[in-house]
Protein backbone atom coordinates (compact mmCIF):
# COMPACT_ATOMS: atom_id res chain seq x y z
CA UNK A 1 0.00 0.00 0.00
CA UNK A 2 1.48 3.34 -0.93
CA UNK A 3 1.70 5.94 2.07
CA UNK A 4 -0.36 8.21 -0.15
CA UNK A 5 -3.19 5.52 -0.44
CA UNK A 6 -6.49 7.47 0.42
CA UNK A 7 -9.50 5.34 0.97
CA UNK A 8 -13.27 6.58 1.23
CA UNK A 9 -16.56 6.26 1.81
CA UNK A 10 -16.38 2.83 3.55
CA UNK A 11 -19.23 1.24 5.74
CA UNK A 12 -18.00 0.83 9.05
CA UNK A 13 -18.47 0.14 12.89
CA UNK A 14 -16.68 1.29 15.88
CA UNK A 15 -15.66 -1.39 17.86
CA UNK A 16 -13.74 0.52 20.34
CA UNK A 17 -11.74 3.58 20.99
CA UNK A 18 -8.43 4.16 23.26
CA UNK A 19 -7.33 7.95 23.84
CA UNK A 20 -4.69 8.93 22.59
CA UNK A 21 -2.50 12.29 23.38
CA UNK A 22 -4.12 14.98 24.76
CA UNK A 23 -6.96 15.36 22.51
CA UNK A 24 -6.94 12.04 19.94
CA UNK A 25 -8.31 8.97 20.04
CA UNK A 26 -7.42 5.52 18.46
CA UNK A 27 -10.29 3.70 16.79
CA UNK A 28 -10.41 -0.07 16.46
CA UNK A 29 -12.73 -0.13 13.85
CA UNK A 30 -14.52 -2.91 11.60
CA UNK A 31 -14.74 -1.97 7.69
CA UNK A 32 -16.71 -4.03 5.61
CA UNK A 33 -14.26 -4.21 2.73
CA UNK A 34 -11.17 -3.80 4.89
CA UNK A 35 -11.91 -5.87 7.89
CA UNK A 36 -10.55 -4.56 11.11
CA UNK A 37 -8.21 -1.89 11.41
CA UNK A 38 -6.55 0.92 13.64
CA UNK A 39 -7.74 4.37 12.69
CA UNK A 40 -5.86 7.81 14.59
CA UNK A 41 -8.47 10.43 14.54
CA UNK A 42 -7.25 14.02 15.93
CA UNK A 43 -8.89 16.24 17.63
CA UNK A 44 -11.66 13.72 18.35
CA UNK A 45 -11.33 14.47 21.70
CA UNK A 46 -11.28 18.43 21.80
CA UNK A 47 -14.69 19.57 23.76
CA UNK A 48 -15.93 21.05 20.67
CA UNK A 49 -15.18 18.24 17.97
CA UNK A 50 -17.78 17.28 15.49
CA UNK A 51 -16.47 13.97 15.32
CA UNK A 52 -17.92 13.78 19.22
CA UNK A 53 -21.13 12.97 17.71
CA UNK A 54 -20.29 11.24 15.01
CA UNK A 55 -17.64 8.15 16.41
CA UNK A 56 -20.71 6.37 17.89
CA UNK A 57 -20.32 2.55 18.78
CA UNK A 58 -23.36 0.16 17.21
CA UNK A 59 -23.94 3.10 14.70
CA UNK A 60 -23.50 2.55 11.05
CA UNK A 61 -20.49 4.93 9.43
CA UNK A 62 -18.91 5.60 6.72
CA UNK A 63 -15.05 5.82 6.75
CA UNK A 64 -12.57 7.76 5.00
CA UNK A 65 -8.31 7.47 5.87
CA UNK A 66 -5.36 7.31 4.76
CA UNK A 67 -1.54 6.30 5.49
CA UNK A 68 -0.06 3.15 4.83
CA UNK A 69 1.43 2.17 7.98
CA UNK A 70 -0.08 0.00 10.37
CA UNK A 71 -2.45 2.68 12.20
CA UNK A 72 -4.28 5.07 9.30
CA UNK A 73 -5.05 8.78 10.03
CA UNK A 74 -9.28 9.23 9.79
CA UNK A 75 -10.15 11.71 6.96
CA UNK A 76 -13.59 11.68 7.25
CA UNK A 77 -16.48 10.42 9.28
CA UNK A 78 -20.26 10.35 8.43
CA UNK A 79 -22.91 9.12 10.64
CA UNK A 80 -25.04 6.88 8.16
CA UNK A 81 -28.72 6.55 11.07
CA UNK A 82 -30.73 4.36 10.46
CA UNK A 83 -30.09 2.01 13.50
CA UNK A 84 -31.52 3.16 17.43
CA UNK A 85 -29.44 3.65 19.62
CA UNK A 86 -28.75 0.48 21.74
CA UNK A 87 -30.31 0.38 25.41
CA UNK A 88 -30.03 -1.19 28.27
CA UNK A 89 -29.20 -5.38 28.22
CA UNK A 90 -28.48 -4.80 24.47
CA UNK A 91 -25.97 -2.91 24.85
CA UNK A 92 -24.25 -5.24 27.47
CA UNK A 93 -24.80 -7.63 24.22
CA UNK A 94 -23.24 -5.33 21.48
CA UNK A 95 -20.13 -5.25 24.09
CA UNK A 96 -20.21 -9.08 23.39
CA UNK A 97 -20.49 -8.68 19.81
CA UNK A 98 -17.67 -6.32 19.92
CA UNK A 99 -15.48 -8.09 22.15
CA UNK A 100 -15.54 -11.47 20.06
CA UNK A 101 -14.54 -9.43 17.16
CA UNK A 102 -11.78 -7.43 19.04
CA UNK A 103 -10.45 -10.81 20.07
CA UNK A 104 -11.29 -12.96 17.37
CA UNK A 105 -10.81 -11.40 14.35
CA UNK A 106 -7.19 -11.00 12.99
CA UNK A 107 -6.66 -7.22 11.68
CA UNK A 108 -6.76 -5.96 7.81
CA UNK A 109 -8.77 -8.75 7.08
CA UNK A 110 -12.07 -8.40 4.62
CA UNK A 111 -14.60 -10.23 6.14
CA UNK A 112 -17.88 -8.50 4.00
CA UNK A 113 -20.20 -11.12 5.02
CA UNK A 114 -19.61 -11.20 8.95
CA UNK A 115 -19.57 -7.80 8.81
CA UNK A 116 -23.48 -7.96 7.52
CA UNK A 117 -24.14 -10.60 9.93
CA UNK A 118 -22.66 -7.86 12.26
CA UNK A 119 -24.77 -4.81 10.93
CA UNK A 120 -27.84 -7.27 10.73
CA UNK A 121 -27.55 -8.47 14.80
CA UNK A 122 -26.98 -4.80 16.53
CA UNK A 123 -30.29 -3.51 14.41
CA UNK A 124 -32.51 -6.46 15.40
CA UNK A 125 -30.77 -5.78 18.90
CA UNK A 126 -31.23 -1.97 18.63
CA UNK A 127 -35.43 -2.33 17.20
CA UNK A 128 -35.87 -4.95 20.18
CA UNK A 129 -35.78 -8.72 18.72
CA UNK A 130 -35.47 -11.40 20.93
CA UNK A 131 -31.39 -11.31 21.82
CA UNK A 132 -30.35 -14.88 22.14
CA UNK A 133 -31.26 -16.09 18.12
CA UNK A 134 -29.20 -12.31 17.14
CA UNK A 135 -26.36 -14.11 19.31
CA UNK A 136 -26.32 -17.52 18.05
CA UNK A 137 -26.80 -16.57 14.33
CA UNK A 138 -23.53 -14.00 15.01
CA UNK A 139 -21.48 -16.77 16.41
CA UNK A 140 -21.79 -19.34 13.91
CA UNK A 141 -21.38 -16.22 11.48
CA UNK A 142 -17.80 -15.47 13.20
CA UNK A 143 -16.52 -19.58 13.59
CA UNK A 144 -17.63 -19.86 10.00
CA UNK A 145 -15.55 -16.71 9.01
CA UNK A 146 -12.48 -17.08 11.24
CA UNK A 147 -12.37 -20.78 9.23
CA UNK A 148 -13.76 -22.74 12.05
CA UNK A 149 -15.24 -25.59 9.64
CA UNK A 150 -17.94 -27.12 11.66
CA UNK A 151 -20.77 -28.40 9.73
CA UNK A 152 -23.65 -28.51 11.58
CA UNK A 153 -25.52 -30.72 9.05
CA UNK A 154 -22.79 -33.33 9.18
CA UNK A 155 -21.22 -35.32 11.48
CA UNK A 156 -17.49 -36.20 11.89
CA UNK A 157 -17.63 -38.42 8.88
CA UNK A 158 -19.35 -36.95 6.56
CA UNK A 159 -23.05 -38.29 7.69
CA UNK A 160 -26.04 -36.31 7.40
CA UNK A 161 -27.01 -35.21 11.25
CA UNK A 162 -30.21 -37.44 11.90
CA UNK A 163 -32.81 -35.40 14.30
CA UNK A 164 -33.77 -38.17 16.36
CA UNK A 165 -30.27 -39.12 17.05
CA UNK A 166 -27.81 -37.02 20.05
CA UNK A 167 -24.76 -35.85 19.19
CA UNK A 168 -21.78 -34.95 21.30
CA UNK A 169 -18.91 -32.74 19.90
CA UNK A 170 -15.55 -33.48 20.30
CA UNK A 171 -12.78 -30.22 20.00
CA UNK A 172 -10.57 -30.85 16.81
CA UNK A 173 -13.23 -33.67 15.58
CA UNK A 174 -16.52 -32.61 15.16
CA UNK A 175 -19.96 -34.35 16.00
CA UNK A 176 -20.09 -37.68 17.24
CA UNK A 177 -23.22 -39.91 17.19
CA UNK A 178 -23.86 -40.94 20.96
CA UNK A 179 -26.15 -42.76 22.87
CA UNK A 180 -25.00 -43.04 26.25
CA UNK A 181 -25.76 -39.77 27.97
CA UNK A 182 -22.24 -38.97 29.47
CA UNK A 183 -20.94 -34.96 29.54
CA UNK A 184 -22.64 -32.90 27.22
CA UNK A 185 -24.75 -34.02 23.99
CA UNK A 186 -27.81 -32.60 21.56
CA UNK A 187 -29.68 -33.59 19.51
CA UNK A 188 -29.70 -33.90 16.06
CA UNK A 189 -32.96 -31.35 15.83
CA UNK A 190 -30.66 -28.68 17.46
CA UNK A 191 -28.04 -29.13 15.16
CA UNK A 192 -30.46 -28.95 12.17
CA UNK A 193 -32.17 -25.79 13.31
CA UNK A 194 -28.56 -24.09 14.08
CA UNK A 195 -28.21 -25.11 10.07
CA UNK A 196 -30.63 -23.39 9.32
CA UNK A 197 -30.62 -20.57 11.48
CA UNK A 198 -34.10 -21.90 13.16
CA UNK A 199 -34.33 -20.96 17.16
CA UNK A 200 -37.89 -21.39 17.37
CA UNK A 201 -37.76 -24.45 19.54
CA UNK A 202 -37.20 -23.55 23.59
CA UNK A 203 -34.74 -27.18 23.24
CA UNK A 204 -33.03 -25.09 20.52
CA UNK A 205 -32.02 -22.38 22.45
CA UNK A 206 -30.38 -23.97 25.74
CA UNK A 207 -28.89 -26.65 23.55
CA UNK A 208 -27.48 -24.05 21.05
CA UNK A 209 -26.05 -21.77 24.09
CA UNK A 210 -23.86 -24.27 25.36
CA UNK A 211 -22.79 -25.25 21.66
CA UNK A 212 -21.46 -21.99 20.88
CA UNK A 213 -20.47 -21.17 24.50
CA UNK A 214 -17.89 -24.34 24.14
CA UNK A 215 -16.61 -23.01 20.31
CA UNK A 216 -16.28 -19.67 21.27
CA UNK A 217 -14.62 -20.41 24.38
CA UNK A 218 -12.42 -23.12 22.57
CA UNK A 219 -11.18 -19.87 20.20
CA UNK A 220 -10.80 -17.49 22.99
CA UNK A 221 -8.32 -20.07 24.36
CA UNK A 222 -7.00 -18.02 27.71
CA UNK A 223 -8.67 -14.70 26.54
CA UNK A 224 -11.36 -13.86 29.49
CA UNK A 225 -14.50 -12.54 27.92
CA UNK A 226 -14.54 -8.85 30.03
CA UNK A 227 -17.89 -8.42 28.65
CA UNK A 228 -19.42 -11.47 29.94
CA UNK A 229 -17.64 -11.21 33.66
CA UNK A 230 -18.61 -7.41 33.69
CA UNK A 231 -22.64 -9.21 32.44
CA UNK A 232 -22.35 -11.52 35.48
CA UNK A 233 -21.21 -9.23 37.97
CA UNK A 234 -24.58 -6.59 37.05
CA UNK A 235 -27.15 -9.94 37.45
CA UNK A 236 -25.63 -10.93 40.44
CA UNK A 237 -26.47 -7.24 42.25
CA UNK B 1 26.10 10.49 28.12
CA UNK B 2 23.58 9.84 30.82
CA UNK B 3 21.49 12.34 32.65
CA UNK B 4 21.46 12.42 36.27
CA UNK B 5 19.52 9.51 37.63
CA UNK B 6 17.71 12.07 40.13
CA UNK B 7 16.70 14.45 36.65
CA UNK B 8 16.00 11.54 35.29
CA UNK B 9 13.50 10.50 37.50
CA UNK B 10 12.34 13.71 37.73
CA UNK B 11 11.33 13.38 33.75
CA UNK B 12 10.04 9.60 34.08
CA UNK B 13 7.54 10.26 37.23
CA UNK B 14 6.24 13.65 34.88
CA UNK B 15 4.80 11.27 31.95
CA UNK B 16 2.46 10.09 34.59
CA UNK B 17 0.55 13.03 33.40
CA UNK B 18 -2.31 12.52 30.40
CA UNK B 19 -1.21 13.43 27.45
CA UNK B 20 2.56 14.15 28.24
CA UNK B 21 5.48 12.08 26.24
CA UNK B 22 9.13 12.20 26.72
CA UNK B 23 9.49 15.54 25.06
CA UNK B 24 6.90 17.90 26.86
CA UNK B 25 8.49 15.74 30.05
CA UNK B 26 11.65 16.95 29.25
CA UNK B 27 10.80 20.31 28.68
CA UNK B 28 8.85 20.61 32.02
CA UNK B 29 11.73 19.12 34.11
CA UNK B 30 14.05 21.61 32.79
CA UNK B 31 11.67 24.59 32.77
CA UNK B 32 10.98 23.41 36.64
CA UNK B 33 14.59 23.19 37.44
CA UNK B 34 15.80 26.47 35.44
CA UNK B 35 13.44 29.27 35.57
CA UNK B 36 11.01 28.08 37.99
CA UNK B 37 12.33 26.71 41.24
CA UNK B 38 9.64 28.28 43.35
CA UNK B 39 7.05 27.25 41.04
CA UNK B 40 8.77 23.71 41.29
CA UNK B 41 8.67 23.53 45.22
CA UNK B 42 5.48 24.57 45.90
CA UNK B 43 4.45 21.83 42.97
CA UNK B 44 5.68 19.22 45.01
CA UNK B 45 4.44 20.58 48.51
CA UNK B 46 0.80 20.91 46.87
CA UNK B 47 0.88 17.57 45.39
CA UNK B 48 2.26 16.12 48.98
CA UNK B 49 -0.19 17.76 50.88
CA UNK B 50 -2.91 17.18 48.84
CA UNK B 51 -2.12 13.32 48.77
CA UNK B 52 -1.55 13.40 52.68
CA UNK B 53 -5.32 15.33 53.05
CA UNK B 54 -7.80 14.56 50.41
CA UNK B 55 -9.75 11.21 50.88
CA UNK B 56 -13.14 10.57 49.57
CA UNK B 57 -16.18 11.59 50.93
CA UNK B 58 -18.25 9.17 52.68
CA UNK B 59 -21.33 10.29 51.52
CA UNK B 60 -20.78 11.04 47.66
CA UNK B 61 -17.78 9.57 47.08
CA UNK B 62 -15.81 13.31 45.85
CA UNK B 63 -12.48 14.52 47.09
CA UNK B 64 -12.62 15.96 50.21
CA UNK B 65 -10.33 17.12 53.57
CA UNK B 66 -13.40 15.89 56.53
CA UNK B 67 -15.15 12.64 56.60
CA UNK B 68 -18.38 14.13 54.67
CA UNK B 69 -17.27 17.17 52.39
CA UNK B 70 -19.20 20.60 53.49
CA UNK B 71 -21.86 19.92 50.21
CA UNK B 72 -23.38 17.20 52.13
CA UNK B 73 -23.26 18.58 55.72
CA UNK B 74 -24.98 21.51 54.34
CA UNK B 75 -28.55 21.75 55.64
CA UNK B 76 -28.83 24.28 52.51
CA UNK B 77 -29.36 21.07 49.90
CA UNK B 78 -32.52 19.25 49.31
CA UNK B 79 -31.48 15.84 50.71
CA UNK B 80 -33.98 14.29 48.99
CA UNK B 81 -32.65 14.19 45.64
CA UNK B 82 -29.46 12.59 44.59
CA UNK B 83 -28.10 13.14 41.40
CA UNK B 84 -25.37 10.53 40.21
CA UNK B 85 -22.78 11.82 38.08
CA UNK B 86 -19.68 9.96 36.48
CA UNK B 87 -16.74 12.58 37.72
CA UNK B 88 -15.59 15.50 39.78
CA UNK B 89 -15.94 17.63 36.67
CA UNK B 90 -19.35 16.78 35.94
CA UNK B 91 -20.26 17.48 39.16
CA UNK B 92 -18.85 20.89 38.54
CA UNK B 93 -20.49 21.33 35.22
CA UNK B 94 -24.19 20.40 37.15
CA UNK B 95 -23.25 23.28 39.74
CA UNK B 96 -22.55 25.86 37.27
CA UNK B 97 -25.95 25.35 36.42
CA UNK B 98 -27.75 26.75 39.41
CA UNK B 99 -30.90 24.67 38.30
CA UNK B 100 -30.29 22.07 41.16
CA UNK B 101 -29.92 22.21 44.71
CA UNK B 102 -29.73 18.20 46.03
CA UNK B 103 -26.81 16.25 46.65
CA UNK B 104 -24.32 14.23 44.45
CA UNK B 105 -22.92 10.94 44.23
CA UNK B 106 -19.90 10.97 41.96
CA UNK B 107 -18.88 7.36 40.15
CA UNK B 108 -15.11 7.80 39.40
CA UNK B 109 -16.35 6.31 36.15
CA UNK B 110 -18.81 4.24 34.02
CA UNK B 111 -19.20 0.83 33.09
CA UNK B 112 -17.02 -0.37 30.50
CA UNK B 113 -17.20 -3.88 29.64
CA UNK B 114 -14.16 -3.97 27.21
CA UNK B 115 -12.36 -2.62 29.29
CA UNK B 116 -13.00 -4.53 31.97
CA UNK B 117 -14.71 -1.96 34.74
CA UNK B 118 -18.34 -2.93 35.94
CA UNK B 119 -20.06 -2.72 38.64
CA UNK B 120 -17.18 -4.19 41.50
CA UNK B 121 -14.69 -1.61 39.87
CA UNK B 122 -17.34 1.24 40.90
CA UNK B 123 -18.55 0.13 44.04
CA UNK B 124 -21.88 0.45 42.76
CA UNK B 125 -22.98 -1.68 46.16
CA UNK B 126 -21.45 1.42 47.86
CA UNK B 127 -24.04 3.90 45.77
CA UNK B 128 -26.69 1.38 46.16
CA UNK B 129 -26.60 1.74 50.25
CA UNK B 130 -25.95 5.62 49.98
CA UNK B 131 -28.83 6.15 48.31
CA UNK B 132 -31.08 3.61 50.38
CA UNK B 133 -30.36 6.42 53.57
CA UNK B 134 -34.14 6.37 53.61
CA UNK B 135 -34.19 10.21 53.07
CA UNK B 136 -33.61 9.97 49.60
CA UNK B 137 -36.72 10.26 47.18
CA UNK B 138 -35.48 11.09 44.00
CA UNK B 139 -32.62 9.78 42.23
CA UNK B 140 -31.30 11.97 39.24
CA UNK B 141 -29.03 10.00 36.84
CA UNK B 142 -26.63 12.66 35.08
CA UNK B 143 -23.85 9.79 33.24
CA UNK B 144 -22.80 11.18 29.90
CA UNK B 145 -24.93 10.34 26.59
CA UNK B 146 -22.04 7.77 25.69
CA UNK B 147 -22.93 4.07 25.17
CA UNK B 148 -21.07 3.64 28.65
CA UNK B 149 -22.78 6.29 30.17
CA UNK B 150 -25.87 4.90 28.98
CA UNK B 151 -24.88 1.22 30.10
CA UNK B 152 -24.32 2.51 33.45
CA UNK B 153 -27.83 4.30 33.63
CA UNK B 154 -29.42 1.64 32.83
CA UNK B 155 -28.47 -1.04 35.03
CA UNK B 156 -28.44 1.50 37.88
CA UNK B 157 -31.79 2.75 37.36
CA UNK B 158 -32.67 -1.31 37.38
CA UNK B 159 -31.34 -1.80 40.85
CA UNK B 160 -32.67 1.73 42.16
CA UNK B 161 -36.29 0.76 41.01
CA UNK B 162 -35.64 -2.56 42.83
CA UNK B 163 -35.02 -0.92 45.79
CA UNK B 164 -38.25 0.87 45.32
CA UNK B 165 -36.84 4.44 44.99
CA UNK B 166 -37.50 6.72 42.20
CA UNK B 167 -35.33 7.49 39.66
CA UNK B 168 -34.98 10.36 36.47
CA UNK B 169 -32.54 10.52 34.15
CA UNK B 170 -31.51 14.41 32.46
CA UNK B 171 -32.68 14.79 29.35
CA UNK B 172 -31.02 15.64 25.60
CA UNK B 173 -31.67 16.76 22.59
CA UNK B 174 -30.67 19.49 20.31
CA UNK B 175 -28.72 22.48 22.79
CA UNK B 176 -30.04 25.59 23.80
CA UNK B 177 -29.95 28.22 21.52
CA UNK B 178 -28.96 25.40 18.97
CA UNK B 179 -30.29 25.42 15.20
CA UNK B 180 -31.23 22.00 13.47
CA UNK B 181 -29.18 22.78 10.95
CA UNK B 182 -26.07 23.01 12.67
CA UNK B 183 -27.14 20.28 15.03
CA UNK B 184 -25.09 16.89 14.24
CA UNK B 185 -27.57 14.24 12.62
CA UNK B 186 -27.31 11.76 15.19
CA UNK B 187 -28.43 14.26 18.22
CA UNK B 188 -31.37 15.39 15.73
CA UNK B 189 -32.31 11.46 15.56
CA UNK B 190 -32.43 10.60 18.97
CA UNK B 191 -34.06 14.52 19.77
CA UNK B 192 -36.83 13.16 17.02
CA UNK B 193 -36.69 9.45 18.55
CA UNK B 194 -37.36 10.76 22.13
CA UNK B 195 -39.65 13.92 21.15
CA UNK B 196 -42.38 14.19 23.85
CA UNK B 197 -46.41 15.73 23.99
CA UNK B 198 -46.19 19.57 23.82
Amino acid sequence: MSAKQRIDGVAAFLLHSHPYSETSLVLDVFSREHGRLPILARGARRPRSALRGTLIGFQLLELGWFGGGEVKTLAKAEWCGGIPLLKGRCLLLGYYLNELLLKLLPREDAHPTLFDSYAEAIGALANGADDAPELRRFEKALLKEIGYGLSFGHDADGAPVEAQQRYGYFIERGLIAIDDAEGFTLSGKTLLDIDADDYSDPRTLSESKILMRQLVSHQLGDKPLQSRRVFIDLHEL
Amino acid sequence: MALPSSLEELIEALRCLPGVGPKSAQRMAYHLLQHNPRGATRLSQALATALDTLRRCERCNNFTESEVCSRCQSSKRDATQLCIVEMPIDLNTMEQTHAYNGLYYVLMGRLSPLDGIGPRELAFERLLSRASDGLVKEVILATNFTNEGEATAHYLSEMLHARGIKVSRIARGVPVGGELEYTDAATVAQAFIERRDY
